[in-house]
């Protein structure tokens, strides 16, 4: 089956994109709104979904809303909050059983019109939100932003961005900041969103089966008033080593947590890119890799050990989680992992099996309806107009000078440690 | 060739069976027009089963905790030491998991399927377990330990299977600690290994757009037929108490705000097959009615500000332990859990309406349906219900037969105040 996705533009900065199959048990519809990543409209950004989910002018309550669902066979509605590079993106999103399992095709109108109202008709107070939705969510936020710590491997990738990037957009957590809350209220945050509505670019995508009738009705949830369509600018790219520092977390934990964090200076856009991600992922992608060979396998230091692209940002990040006192040795093994790669020395199998890996799981998004959906929104927002097919092939005909080429610009610019100086010193 | 196939029109999907002569079983569903194939390989072994009788012994044998989770990483040895390697050049993802009652070897592909499978199939059944490359894991498990020790959503779960159970290995740690993991030894990992690696005990799952003849035709090249036939393999599981062992276990650890487990013990344990997935699927539809986003009890907590959308309640049983358990995050755990408390005291009529119970009922069908849109959620369901007698081909039928009594009975039963156990983990001071 070839993947083919079809861009209409249905209004002022809308699009909706149709993804024809028939091969899965559900379909999905997702509403993406783009925005700028920026420290005064993140919090905000984030609060957002949180508040919309919790009432309609329809459904007033989250109860309501709830129940509505799952009289719907379960229809599943998810919102998310995520950062893509340097833009800010709300996604709602629907997935619901086909008809045909269920004998009841009209009811996907349901559903349909549920996420409508959750998107454009909020419930409303006086003209503005609902003030204990506000603080209730608020308050959710704000937990959610602590909670962050709960996850120590996340955490510490997102500590190193920060601290490395700590200049420049990217180093924004998508969820906002906790000192910003204060200063939000129903009012604020109401015509923040009338402002999201109006100027954001919107991209609707579904995937599954679907007739004109059904086209005509998405065509008809985004009739909605517009104003000037924000432009949001591409990503600054830095190469060559900025911070240069080393960051320590002490921190009460029983494992440290190792990132090394490198420029690489390749946009997306460059030729050279394909060989970035396959020189990636020959250091650090699977159990085959440099880095789990050698930090792992051969000397036992780590469980976990990866290199990961940051695509929009070309950043590159080392991590693993290691005894505080393996620290140095760590570091010292990634770095040669990395010189021998520069100086060529890994060879066409390495090669082979990198590209078959990079390959399969870009293929396998054909399997998952969701993945479809966020697959042909990253080509939009990397104004890619490739075809899986042709993005397939770009990988196979990396070179080994260009991985060794686009190896050779890392750049290290930042090291983060998790440690507990309680252990250490014992 | 005996081939058995299951088919429900109400799923559109199909199953082959066919059980080889050295006893595996085989199992395909076809997945017509999916780019990726999946094949699970899995022994009916898990960290619960750390007594028995050795195979060929007499005597039953106590093993170091966390030594079927150990096994698992072994098998990836081979003596030209490039297993990944092979499956890395296929253009395959090998991977493997051990939870309480299953190990499971698994790989998924998009080329070069049947190749995979024989090498998955090959080095399952040839271990290659040395001295010293047991010592080396032991550094790696070691560091898999410690993440799972920084991890409080892991913590506080171990702690409220501890305070629920009093001898039964389900609250051991499923890779042991640092240190029983040092008692490991070759001698160890092979009886295990030739214990519940026999064929008769392990059955495959295979998935995708392939053929089931040629599946059995590299199972049939691939398999080792070498093995000694076991009737049954005699597991020993300490008596249980009815009685919980603690009701309350703390804990402060590096963690934003506190976060509780809520533990209900399960007695009516023993069964298998239809009427333990039975028990399963009503026991969740209660605590679905009860405490999901839903139900009023979830929205009013939500509004006073004492639970977050992490609040919610699911049952899991196997044939020797079963429990409920209610998660979350608080600030007020033990409020929370007062409430809950307060909340079962009520009369069944008054909490379990027929209309929740036709919704939650609807949603745990549309649930399931979209589950089958993934092949690894259907081979890793498979397998799980396999093992407790059960074909995933029959769920949707046995969800929809269940009716508004079977609730009311097993509320009765399992939500009580004897059965109840609460693990806080507190962020620190």
């Amino acid at each position: 089956m070839n993947l083919k996705s079809e861009r209409i533009n249905i209004g002022n900065g809308i699009h909706l994109n149709l993804v024809k199959t028939d091969k899965f048990k559900s379909n999905l519809l997702s509403f993406y709104f783009l925005r700028p990543l920026t420290k005064e409209e993140v919090t905000k950004n984030a609060l957002l979904p949180l508040v919309l989910k919790r009432g309609t002018d329809e459904y007033k309550t989250n109860l309501e809303i709830q129940r509505k669902l799952e009289e719907n066979y379960g229809a599943d509605l998810s919102v998310a909050i995520n950062k893509r590079g340097e833009r800010h993106v709300l996604r709602f999103t629907v997935e619901t059983v086909n008809g045909e399992y269920i004998g009841n095709k009209e009811y996907i109108y349901d559903v349909f019109s549920l996420l409508k109202s959750i998107i454009f008709n909020p419930l409303l107070e006086d003209g503005y939100f609902k003030k204990s939705y506000v603080d209730q969510e608020k308050e959710n936020l704000k937990r959610r932003i602590e909670s962050r710590i709960n996850d120590k491997r996340s955490y510490a990738l997102d500590r190193c961005i920060e601290e490395m990037c700590k200049n420049e957009r990217f180093s924004i957590y998508p969820l906002g900041n906790i000192e910003d809350l204060a200063s939000i209220d129903k009012n604020i945050l109401y015509s923040h969103y009338k402002d999201i509505i109006k100027t954001s670019p919107i991209e609707i995508f579904y995937v599954g089966d679907y007739d004109d009738k059904m086209v005509d009705y998405m065509k008809e949830m985004a009739v909605i008033e517009r104003e000037d369509i924000i432009t949001i600018p591409r990503e600054q790219i830095i190469s060559g080593a900025k911070t240069k520092n080393m960051v320590y977390d002490d921190l009460d934990v029983n494992q440290g947590k190792l990132v090394l964090g490198y420029r690489t200076g390749i946009p997306y856009e460059d030729k050279l890119y394909n060989g970035l991600l396959v020189g990636s992922d020959i250091l650090g992608g699977g159990p085959n890799s440099k880095l789990f060979k050698n930090v792992r396998e051969k000397e036992s230091l780590a469980y976990y050990v990866s290199s990961t692209i940051f695509k929009y940002k070309s950043i590159m990040l080392v991590d693993g989680g290691i005894e505080f006192e393996n620290f140095e040795k760590t570091i010292d093994i990634v770095k040669d992992q990395i010189e021998e790669m520069q100086k060529g020395n890994f060879t066409m199998d390495d090669i082979d099996i990198s590209k078959k890996s990079i390959k399969s799981s870009t293929e396998s998004i054909k399997d998952s309806i969701f993945l479809i959906s966020e697959y042909f929104f990253s080509q939009i927002l990397s104004n890619d107009n490739r075809s899986l097919e042709e993005v397939l092939e770009d990988i196979d005909r990396v070179s080994k000078q260009d991985i060794i080429e686009a190896m050779s610009t890392l750049t290290l610019d930042t090291i983060y440690f998790m440690r507990n100086t309680k252990v250490l010193n014992k | 060739m005996d081939i058995k196939i299951y088919e429900s029109e109400q799923l559109k999907e199909k199953l082959y069976y066919k059980k080889m002569e050295s006893g595996l079983k085989v199992f395909f569903i076809p997945k017509e027009g999916y780019t990726k194939q999946y094949a699970i390989f899995a022994t009916d072994y898990g960290s619960i089963d750390n007594v028995f009788v050795p195979i060929g012994e007499k005597a039953p044998l106590e093993v170091p905790e966390g030594i079927a989770h150990f096994l698992e990483h072994k098998l990836f040895e081979s003596p030209d030491n490039n297993l990944f390697d092979k499956f890395s050049k296929l253009g395959a993802n090998v991977n493997a998991y051990t939870n309480f009652n299953q190990t499971a070897y698994l790989f998924s592909s998009t080329k070069n399927f049947y190749e995979s499978l024989s090498l998955l199939i090959e080095f399952v059944q040839n271990p290659y377990i040395t001295d010293e490359n047991i010592d080396k894991e032991k550094g790696i498990i070691a560091q898999e330990i410690n993440m799972y020790m920084d991890n409080p959503g892991w913590r506080v779960y171990f702690n409220c299977l501890k305070a629920m159970y009093n001898e039964h290995p389900v609250k051991i740690d499923i890779a042991g600690t640092v240190d029983s993991i040092q008692k490991i030894n070759k001698e160890l990992l092979y009886k295990c290994y030739n214990t519940f690696y026999n064929p008769t005990n392990m059955a495959l799952f295979v998935i995708g757009d392939l053929s089931f003849e040629e599946i059995l035709r590299v199972v049939e090249k691939s398999q080792k037929n070498n093995y000694d036939k076991v009737e049954e393999i005699k597991r020993i599981f300490p008596v249980e108490d009815k009685k919980i062992n603690t009701k309350l276990i703390e804990e402060n650890m590096m963690t934003s705000a506190p976060i509780f487990y809520m533990g209900f013990k399960d007695w009516e344990n023993g069964l298998r097959g239809e009427k333990l997935i039975k028990k399963d699927l009503v026991t969740n539809i209660i605590l679905e009615i009860l405490f999901s986003s839903s139900s009023a009890f979830y929205n009013d907590l939500y509004e006073e500000g004492l639970i977050n959308s992490s609040f919610g309640g699911f049952y899991t049983g196997k044939e020797s332990y079963g429990h409920s358990l209610v998660v979350g995050e608080s600030k007020e755990p033990k409020k929370v859990y007062e409430r809950i408390l307060r909340l079962i005291n009520e009369p069944a009529e008054t909490l379990l309406w027929e209309d929740d119970f036709n919704r939650i009922k609807n949603k745990a069908i549309g649930e399931f349906l979209m589950g089958l849109n993934s092949i690894e959620f259907i081979g890793n369901n498979f397998i799980d219900l396999y093992f407790s007698d059960f074909l995933l081909i029959d769920y949707l039928t046995l969800l929809e037969s269940i009716e508004y009594k079977d609730i009311l009975e097993r509320y009765n039963r399992h939500f009580t105040e004897e059965n109840v156990v609460l693990s806080i983990i507190n962020p620190l001071e």
